[in-house]
């Protein structure tokens, strides 16, 4: 019996490492985004320190808002009722009305860490990062 | 209900846990805006890990080393940590993010000492412990960790023994490239107990190639070969003090129900950690174990002195280097916080994997610290869609 939950136990654990290398590495996209733009951005130490956790918390928030949007669209349009379109219009503008919001809170943070001219310069290698990862899933695909 | 058994479902209940809380934090809703972050930096991680060593012919001319013929060793243990608080402090002055963060820890460990002169012992150790992590957003960082645990022989009805590793670090990062640690531990891993200063220096980025010198702990030369692989080549002591069941009267002097069979070797080799996915790492270890010794202390004749390493022994050997391997298989858990080029929080997570659970001279091999891949061969529209708002396209 004990012998048999263990391997119960083992092979939910094998289980779930297979379904999570099923699911794919997404943590290894933002890691070259991150290092791309650590690389545009040529920071000081002193800046490099206090930069990136406003930055990383900027992103997680930023992620969180776009998720909960993008499960919340699961569902298709025609199958909701009257009520949840209604939610979900009104989801649609708080989330793109929050993103302003965290954007403009934390460029101004961000702001007063490594000055106006490398906030810009984050803004143009977010840009030049997009269009990166769309060429690559444009030749993938190709 | 046998105690092994016991921590055996308690830690695989906990993974269960964490299992399905993330899939309940993944429903859908559409009925409000919810900015919901992860509370904790760390992840939940459950390392399953086995070593063996070879079997190796003990000195003949010892009346004890002739009883018990020969020596080898089978080991396996199964260890956690898992964050119980984690608090974020923004200063907007001075635009510093300082966290603290508590961890529960628990390990089980079996350890099977090969004796062809003897029954086999079934010797375990299991405690629950707390770590303390504090990272001051400058350049400082502070580690505290205390390690209670009991050791017993299960073989036989024995009575558990109680002890407590402790380790208090203070780790500073002068760059990313240079840290310094300072401190103290109370340590079983050189088989007895002792009191050691810590010393650490690291040269070299933790996500980069680097060398760390931890003493008394480890020391490790890192190359990330890429975002899945990395090799290690380290020196490391691993040891313990274990309560050993005496029914054997292999302590003949006395009619003691148990005795102190401690041991330790200084195991050098090299290990490939992969990384296989954000939620499962596994790794191989080999290498040659020296300077293998073991001791078998008298309780009775120990008391008298009882916060000093044990002195009065009735049977002591050190043996031949022989080989030894090494597996684990590391299981995360959990949603986190992100802290790419954290250089603080890179040392936090370094710390917390230096100081292994439960003093066993273990590493989960630093599960957490992202390795940036050198290539976008990977990029796919699922793993950006967080990055992407439609109106790129």
């Amino acid at each position: 019996m004990k012998s048999l939950f263990k391997i119960i136990i083992l092979c939910c654990l094998f289980l779930y490492s297979g379904y999570s290398i099923a699911q794919g590495d997404k943590d290894k996209v933002e890691a070259i985004r991150v290092s791309f733009i650590s690389e545009q951005l040529k920071l000081t130490t002193n800046e490099s320190e206090k930069f990136w956790p406003v930055y990383n918390e900027y992103n997680d928030k930023i992620k969180a808002v776009r998720k909960n949007l993008r499960q919340s669209f699961k569902k298709a349009p025609d199958e909701l009722t009257d009520k949840d379109a209604e939610d979900l219009y009104q989801l649609d503008l708080k989330s793109k009305q929050a993103e302003a919001e965290l954007y403009k809170q934390y460029r101004e943070k961000i702001k007063a860490i490594i000055g106006a001219r490398k906030t810009v310069k984050l803004r143009a290698a977010e840009e030049e990062f997009k269009r990166k990862v769309m060429d690559a899933i444009k030749d993938k695909n190709d | 209900m046998n105690p092994g058994n016991y921590i055996f479902k308690v830690l695989m209940f906990i993974g269960t846990i964490f299992l399905f809380n993330t899939e309940i934090k993944a429903q859908a809703t559409y009925d409000s805006l919810k900015v919901k972050l992860p509370k904790h930096y760390f992840k939940t991680v459950i390392v399953v890990d086995a070593y063996n060593k070879a079997d190796q012919k003990l000195d003949t001319s010892d009346f004890l080393g002739k009883r018990l013929k020969t020596y080898g060793l089978k080991q396996f243990s199964l260890s956690f940590y898992t964050p119980l608080v984690s608090y974020t402090d923004v200063d907007t002055v001075k635009n510093i993010t300082k966290n603290t963060h508590i961890l529960l820890t628990g390990n089980y460990v079996r350890l099977r000492p090969v004796f062809d002169g003897i029954k086999q012992h079934n010797l375990v150790k299991m405690g629950f412990g707390l770590r303390f992590i504090f990272n001051s957003g400058k350049k400082g960082v502070w580690f505290v960790d205390t390690s209670p645990f009991i050791t017993r022989d299960v073989t036989y009805v024995s009575k558990g023994y109680f002890r407590m590793a402790s380790t208090i670090v203070y780790s500073h990062n002068v760059s990313e490239r240079f840290n310094w640690r300072i401190g103290a531990t109370k340590s079983f891993m050189w088989g007895n107990k002792n009191y050691w200063p810590f010393i650490g220096l690291r040269f070299g980025r933790l996500d980069k190639t680097h060398l760390s010198i931890q003493f008394p702990r480890s020391i490790n030369l890192n190359v990330p070969v890429g975002p899945k692989l990395t090799m290690s080549f380290y020196t490391k002591p691993q040891g313990g003090m274990y309560n050993f069941s005496n029914h054997d009267s292999l302590y003949y002097l006395s009619n003691a129900a148990t005795f102190n069979y401690t041991r330790y070797e200084l195991n050098s080799g090299f290990r490939a950690d992969v990384r296989a996915s954000d939620k499962f790492n596994f790794y191989v270890a080999a290498g040659i174990s020296s300077r293998n010794n073991i001791t078998f202390y008298s309780e009775k004749a120990n008391k008298a002195k009882p916060n000093l390493p044990y002195r009065t022994y009735f049977f002591t050997e050190t043996l031949e280097p022989t080989i030894f391997v090494n597996l684990g298989l590391v299981f995360k858990f959990g949603k986190t916080r992100t802290f790419y080029k954290d250089r603080n929080m890179y040392d936090v997570m370094d710390l917390n994997n230096t100081m292994d659970v439960g003093d066993n001279g273990g590493s989960a091999g630093n599960p957490q610290i992202p390795i940036t891949p050198k290539s976008k061969k990977e990029i796919n529209l699922q793993s950006v869609q967080d990055l992407i708002d439609y109106n790129d396209f």
